[in-house]
């Protein structure tokens, strides 16, 4: 990947650089920030309003985003590492994961859910096998319910028939 | 004297049955995370928090800095062993650590290491007993400005002093407050940032935010990491320096804790600075600087020691200020405040049994953890194989369960799913998620003394430099802006 070093990197590398992508999206959520808060009543510095605070912020977070991007830009920045690199498969699975026990829970109950969230996540390291799996799932839930449901009297039902 | 009364009053606090539990408790599951690479100490305590609503303060405080202090003797063991650190303090002890381990001297290393940690410990404990109190005194006449002024002071230093680049952490900061802001207003009643969602009218969930910034975002950067390789345990014999280590240690542990305590002391700076800062110092008045690398002594010494002077020492401005020295005592703010506690200069006045049980416990944690990682050094480097694979989908459970037990609500499952996404967004941006947390949990309290020190000035912002001890703050603020300027112009040229 760092073969092409010498002299100036391309344009499309050096846009694509952490922090190039960093400071902008800063400045696009400082300046969201600040049309928010241009909602709400500014008031004076001396009975300062509640979107006064958030203005400030707002602004600051525009500036150096700003700031940020374009040092980026201009002096480039050192290669990132190995780990800076990202993982699509841990990334969805353990949301995907997140997402189906925050959706069965209340319909469905803990064991369910619990069994849900742990056979989508563990895809996301590609190193079990489906029948592993299910094992630490099913482990997990029982598991689980058995802590939190009987031994800490937590409000979680099992099973739920909610619709 | 008065402070041997308040010792014994805190040493029975802690002594007790329960307090005692707490105690050993957190500093085995602090040892644990800490041995673990791939959960740190803030997804530790991110994820007992939900536990803690069900236990008195003053042992879930116990409980919750044990796992603190208890991660940072258990960090280098990964380190020295398989040069993967187990905290992030733990990193910079993988340079003199890991060769040492090569040259079959892993025994020794791990020896120092922990003998290092309690020292350190030892001066931070004895500085928060000696300390504290009378900056609380100190702090009595604090009024808005100061406060602003101290709290500006420690967002910088948290922003500024890290590893990472100055403006990245500013940017977190500035986010962090603005998240703090969601909500409603207090002194108005408008909704800030709600968009209709009435879960949101209340802020963002603390626990919820931290594990999904924290724990989620690194269980999803470490999923795909296989299983530590085997690592050998040695015996105990092994583990005996010799009288040469012992000379180049000791003095590097004392200037290590030194370092540490002052960092530590400083809010908004945590252990990791400390500990990369004493093993810069070492390197520069070391006699022959090129043995560091290659399995120095003073390179694991002085680290160690200042990463757990610093942990403890940080307690002195988050108990007697309410600021919180780094962003895993923020979270132990945030804990506190849910319990109804509002730390500040009248802490130790108020709840003496609180501060003084607490100090207790740490001495008492202290030697727990002594033998927790010299004659059970095994117990922990056995764990350590436990394939990651495995150990990944219990904790997303276990801070699934944690956050919805909260309020029983799925809507902050949600946020751990929203905020594990940005936190790994961050992460690939090299975006640090701590100095946004320290700005999330300060934001609130920095725009009320804001806005009544302004009230107060009638919008003259000179109130800030006319009184002095405000202006001081400010100075070092300012002082430590344009130091992270000038270093970062001179890395240019």
């Amino acid at each position: 990947m760092s073969d092409e070093d010498a002299g100036t990197p391309p344009l499309r590398r050096r846009l694509a650089a952490p922090g190039v992508i960093g400071g902008a999206l800063s400045l696009l959520v400082g300046l969201w920030v600040m049309g928010e808060a241009g909602s709400y009543a500014l008031g004076t510095a001396r009975r300062m309003g509640p979107g006064y605070f958030p203005m400030l912020l707002g602004a600051l977070m525009a500036i150096l985003g700003t700031v940020l991007a374009a040092t980026a830009f201009w002096r480039g920045e050192p290669p990132g590492e190995a780990e800076d690199r990202a993982d699509p498969r841990a990334l969805i699975a353990v949301l995907a994961g997140l997402g189906a026990f925050a959706y069965l829970l209340p319909r469905a109950g803990l064991i369910p859910a619990v069994a849900a969230l742990v056979m989508i996540a563990a895809q996301g390291s590609g190193q079990l096998r489906p029948l592993a799996a299910l094992a630490l799932a099913g482990a997990l839930a029982v598991l689980s319910w058995a802590i939190f449901g009987l031994g800490l009297g937590l409000q979680l039902p099992a099973f739920a028939a909610r619709p | 004297m008065d402070l041997f009364a308040n010792l014994a009053l805190g040493f029975h606090t802690a002594v007790s049955p329960a307090a005692l539990f707490f105690c050993f408790l957190g500093v085995t599951l602090g040892t644990l995370i800490g041995v673990l690479p791939g959960i740190g100490a803030m997804a530790a305590i991110a994820m007992l928090l939900p536990v803690t609503y069900h236990i008195p303060p003053t042992e879930a405080l116990i409980m919750l800095a044990g796992i603190y202090y208890g991660a940072q003797y258990g960090g280098s063991t990964a380190s020295i062993l398989l040069r993967l650190p187990g905290t992030p303090q733990a990193a910079v002890v993988t340079l003199d650590g890991y060769p040492m381990a090569q040259q079959g001297r892993a025994g020794v290393a791990l020896f120092i290491t922990t003998i290092a940690s309690f020292a350190g410990s030892v001066l931070g404990v004895l500085l928060l007993a000696g300390f504290a109190p009378l900056l609380a005194r100190a702090a009595m006449s604090f009024q808005a400005a100061e406060y602003f002024a101290l709290m500006v002071l420690g967002l910088m230093a948290a922003a500024l002093l890290t590893q990472g680049s100055p403006v990245r952490g500013l940017i977190m900061v500035a986010a962090g407050l603005i998240l703090g802001t969601v909500g409603t207003d207090l002194q108005t009643g408008t909704f800030r940032f709600v968009y209709g969602i009435p879960e949101l009218a209340d802020g963002i969930g603390l626990v919820a935010m931290a594990m999904g910034l924290f724990g989620v975002s690194e269980v999803i950067a470490n999923a795909a990491r296989g299983g530590a390789p085997a690592a050998r345990r040695p015996r105990w014999r092994e583990m005996i320096p010799t009288r040469a280590d012992w000379r180049a240690a000791i003095p590097a542990m004392t200037r290590g804790a030194g370092i540490g305590a002052g960092f530590g002391t400083l809010p908004g700076t945590g252990s990791s600075i400390a500990s990369f800062v004493s093993y810069a110092v070492e390197k520069r008045i070391a006699r022959d600087p090129s043995r560091f690398g290659k399995g120095a002594i003073e390179g694991i010494s002085a680290p160690e020691a200042a990463n757990n002077a610093a942990a403890q020492t940080a307690f002195i401005p988050t108990l007697t200020l309410g600021v919180p020295g780094d962003a895993v005592l923020a979270l132990m703010l945030g804990a506190l405040i849910i319990h109804g506690i509002i730390p500040g200069p009248g802490l130790i006045a108020q709840q003496p049994a609180l501060f003084w049980g607490l100090v207790a416990s740490f001495v008492l944690g202290n030697l727990m953890l002594l033998v927790l990682n010299l004659p059970l050094i095994g117990l922990w480097i056995s764990i350590l194989r436990i394939p990651y694979r495995l150990l990944y989908p219990a904790i997303l459970v276990f801070i699934c369960i944690g956050v919805f037990s909260i309020r029983n609500s799925a809507f902050d499952i949600w946020l751990v799913l929203i905020f594990g996404a940005i936190g790994y967004g961050m992460r690939l941006l090299r975006f640090e998620p701590a100095p946004l947390l320290l700005g999330f949990i300060l934001g609130p309290l920095l725009e009320q003394y804001l806005r009544r020190a302004m009230t107060v000035s009638r919008g003259d912002p000179m109130i800030f430099l006319e009184r002095p001890i405000s202006a001081a703050f400010l100075g070092l603020a300012a002082l430590l802006l344009l130091h992270s300027l000038y270093t970062a112009l001179r890395r240019r040229g």
